[in-house]
């Protein structure tokens, strides 16, 4: 169904990371906040994507903000690290989803919501790492690498689902050794994104041990919200709350904080 | 949101969190129907995997579920929940609760019926603080071959639980809701076994489930035996049901039995007649189960239909590539490897070394009826069922499990196919056979096409027949 050249292909096919991209993510890395806002103005689409951003209601600010410094400011340095992770996954984004009943309009609003809820999360756990709080950007892109492999394979594996109850990262998994989650790692790899970010999202799925407890912890929080997040309507009416399994027991002892934190 | 289907039980799998909002989402009318339309007997959601829930979402779901039980009959409810989510369901409904719970999906198994036999043969304890329940319970687990044992006491119950390997299954914080009013079926050996009970009358024809029936027959049971120790009495009726089933059958070669019927408050010739239709009476189930010559002679232990000489016909052969593609399609996904097709013939079912080799088969019915049967090398059968099991595995039941849902998911791909070409059919239950010598004698050397396909230097078998 899937076979080893396919995931070879698609993993050479991860365009690399563009250099206004880069040249942002570097002036943020120094803390220079204004040479970022520069950098975004040469990209158009970004300078749109971050007016979209910052002028949705859960900012909550009366009038159109426009200016890039501006926006910045708002963002402040992580938020907008993670803002610009979230750009370079949506530039993955098919332009017609087939396996997912989803319009990349639904897609950023997922993206928004787990962005909105792991800053909570983060708070509550007095954590400032800018990779970590970056690291959520990467958890969307299991929805569309799986859309991209698995699109042509719809009826098949309608059929394999209907006797059997298995998602499609168990799918991947046992046809080629490599899951939706190793191959997000592989886009982290490919843009170059801090390593925390890969580790957590491999962690995330619920299925890899982590040695480092900060990681396992974190891993967990970003496990339960995901599927709090899948769990949405606009998630399950787009196919999405079983593509991957969830793992009941290795969130089971957050669960009642993270009702607090997050529900 | 799909459900899987297997052995007539459609499950629902949703996960994470249930509540009022996210709950109309996930389970539709439309999912509803679209599994009620693969002839179910029970409707199934899996908590497994929902982390939370309150009664907003649950009665999005109890709705739609009642909904199904009121037009079809279907049993209805919820299984694989913690012993904290029942007490959480036993509260939010109360004496409302007219669906069914079952704490895994493999207690919600043994209310159903199966084209596989029950082998375990270690008893079931069964525990509800409801004593009506408790009966309830038991009774339908023995009349689907289980043997229960009741305790009648927390205290009993929370000592025999102590040690579960004596007991095939622990039945506990299970409610049986409003049940279907079907008639309870099990497999034993080659045999298939009706449990009826009180008046039969004209309701019969109503609570047997023909399909099933037919399904038995088309993958080559020929031996039905009603166990009718509970049958105070039957009317003209029944006598009509048994005589129409009798005469049915008579293409298949099918023999019924009726076990255990007393005729103290039914008319004699009543019972005349019936054998004068065909019908043969014993006093015991032990009188044809343990008696092995009367089995072989009734066809309860192997072997296939003696008169069902029907040949291929035009209509199926012209549709003999889609059947072709439909399992070297499904073979190579599960395998992820390539099948050569290497000859084709009409002849009977030919396999030059029997053993090393499992088998399964599928019979199909509507515009045109048949049964395909696949005979798997024991490596290859091993490949194809990693996919669904995530492990290789030497245990011969779960492959042959395993090849039960292949040979389903080739009949889906088929029925699906056909469609196309505006051809309807329904699937059966399919069957497996651990020795291959038990479906050449299902075969019974009537012709069909027989396909060998090569799959990585080994032979696999296809072989499509009426």
């Amino acid at each position: 169904m899937i076979t080893q050249e396919e995931i070879h292909d698609y993993i050479n096919a991860i365009p690399p990371s563009p250099t206004v991209l880069k040249a942002v993510l570097a002036c943020i890395q120094k803390g220079e906040l204004a040479k970022a806002a520069d950098e975004a103005a040469k990209d158009p689409a970004l300078k749109l994507f971050l007016q979209g951003i910052v002028n949705k209601p859960i900012y909550g600010f009366k009038n159109d903000i426009k200016d890039l410094k501006q926006i910045f400011g708002i963002l402040g340095l992580a938020q907008a690290e993670q803002i610009i992770y979230n750009y370079m996954i949506s530039l993955l984004t098919p332009t017609k989803w087939e396996l997912f009943s989803l319009t990349n309009k639904e897609f950023s609003q997922i993206q928004d919501s787990l962005s909105f809820a792991w800053k909570k999360i983060l708070e509550h756990k007095e954590i400032n790492d800018r990779s970590v709080f970056s690291s959520i950007s990467l958890l969307p892109a299991s929805i569309i690498v799986c859309e991209a492999l698995f699109k042509a394979k719809h009826d098949e594996l309608d059929l394999l689902r209907s006797v059997k109850e298995i998602d499609y990262n168990t799918i991947l998994k046992r046809l080629s050794g490599m899951d939706l989650f190793d191959l997000c790692a592989k886009i982290a790899e490919v843009w170059e994104m801090p390593e925390p970010i890969a580790q957590i999202i491999l962690a995330s799925s619920g299925k890899t041990q982590q040695t480092d407890p900060q990681i396992t912890e974190l891993s967990k929080w970003m496990h339960l919200l995901f599927f709090y997040q899948l769990s949405q309507p606009i998630c399950t009416a787009a196919g999405l709350n079983d593509f991957i399994e969830f793992n009941i027991e290795y969130v089971q002892d957050i669960y009642e904080a993270f009702q607090d934190v997050v529900m | 949101m799909r459900a899987v289907v297997k052995n007539k039980i459609g499950v629902f799998n949703p996960q994470g969190f249930l509540d009022g909002t996210t709950a109309p989402a996930l389970l539709t009318i439309e999912d509803i129907q679209a599994t009620k339309a693969l002839n179910i007997d029970m409707m199934l959601v899996s908590l497994g995997k929902v982390v939370f829930f309150n009664k907003n979402g649950l009665d999005v779901f109890v709705r739609l579920l009642e909904t199904l039980h009121k037009d079809s009959g279907t049993v209805v409810g919820f299984c694989d929940y913690n012993d904290k989510q029942y007490t959480s369901i036993e509260k939010f409904y109360g004496d409302d609760l007219n669906f069914s719970l079952f704490r895994t999906y493999k207690i919600a198994t043994m209310f159903t019926v199966s084209m596989q036999e029950v082998k375990e043969k270690k008893s079931v304890l069964v525990w509800h603080e409801d004593p009506s329940q408790r009966s309830a319970l038991a009774i339908e687990l023995f009349d689907r071959g289980h043997t229960p044992i009741v305790c009648q006491s927390t205290a009993e119950f929370t000592q025999k639980k102590m040690q579960p390997e004596l007991y095939e299954e622990v039945v506990y914080n299970s409610y049986l809701g409003l049940l279907g009013s079907k008639i309870a079926t099990r497999v034993s050996g080659n045999a298939i076994i009706y449990t009826v009970s009180g008046f039969l009358d004209a309701e019969i024809t109503n609570n047997f489930d023909m399909s099933y029936h037919k399904n038995s027959l088309n993958v080559g049971f020929t031996l039905f035996i009603f166990d009718a120790y509970k049958v105070v009495s039957m009317n003209i009726h029944g006598v009509n049901f048994f005589s129409k089933l009798a005469s049915a059958g008579a293409e298949f070669g099918a023999n019924i039995c009726i076990v255990g019927m007393t005729f103290e408050k039914t008319p004699a010739n009543f019972k005349d007649e019936l054998e004068d239709a065909g019908l043969i009476f014993f006093e015991k189930m032990d009188d044809i189960l343990q008696d092995k010559e009367l089995l072989k002679e009734l066809g309860g232990s192997g072997g296939g239909s003696k008169t069902n000489k029907r040949s291929l016909n035009k209509l199926l052969v012209n549709q003999l590539p889609r059947f072709i593609n439909a399992t070297v399609n499904t073979m190579e996904m599960m395998t992820n490897a390539k099948a050569e097709k290497q000859d084709v013939k009409v002849q009977a079912l030919t396999i030059a070394q029997t053993q090393g080799k499992l088998a399964s088969s599928i019979g199909f019915y509507g515009d045109i009826d048949g049964m395909v049967v696949l005979v798997f090398p024991l490596s290859v059968a091993k490949k194809s069922c990693e996919l669904l099991l995530g492990e290789q595995t030497d245990n011969i039941e779960d492959i042959l499990d395993t090849l039960a849902e292949f040979v389903n998911i080739i009949g889906g791909r088929v029925k699906a196919l056909l469609a196309e070409d505006k051809v309807r059919v329904n699937i059966t239950l399919p069957r497996t056979y651990e020795n291959v010598d038990d479906v050449l004698a299902t075969v019974n050397e009537r012709k069909g096409v027989q396909v060998n396909l090569n799959f990585k230097g080994e032979n696999f078998t296809f072989f499509l027949m009426r």
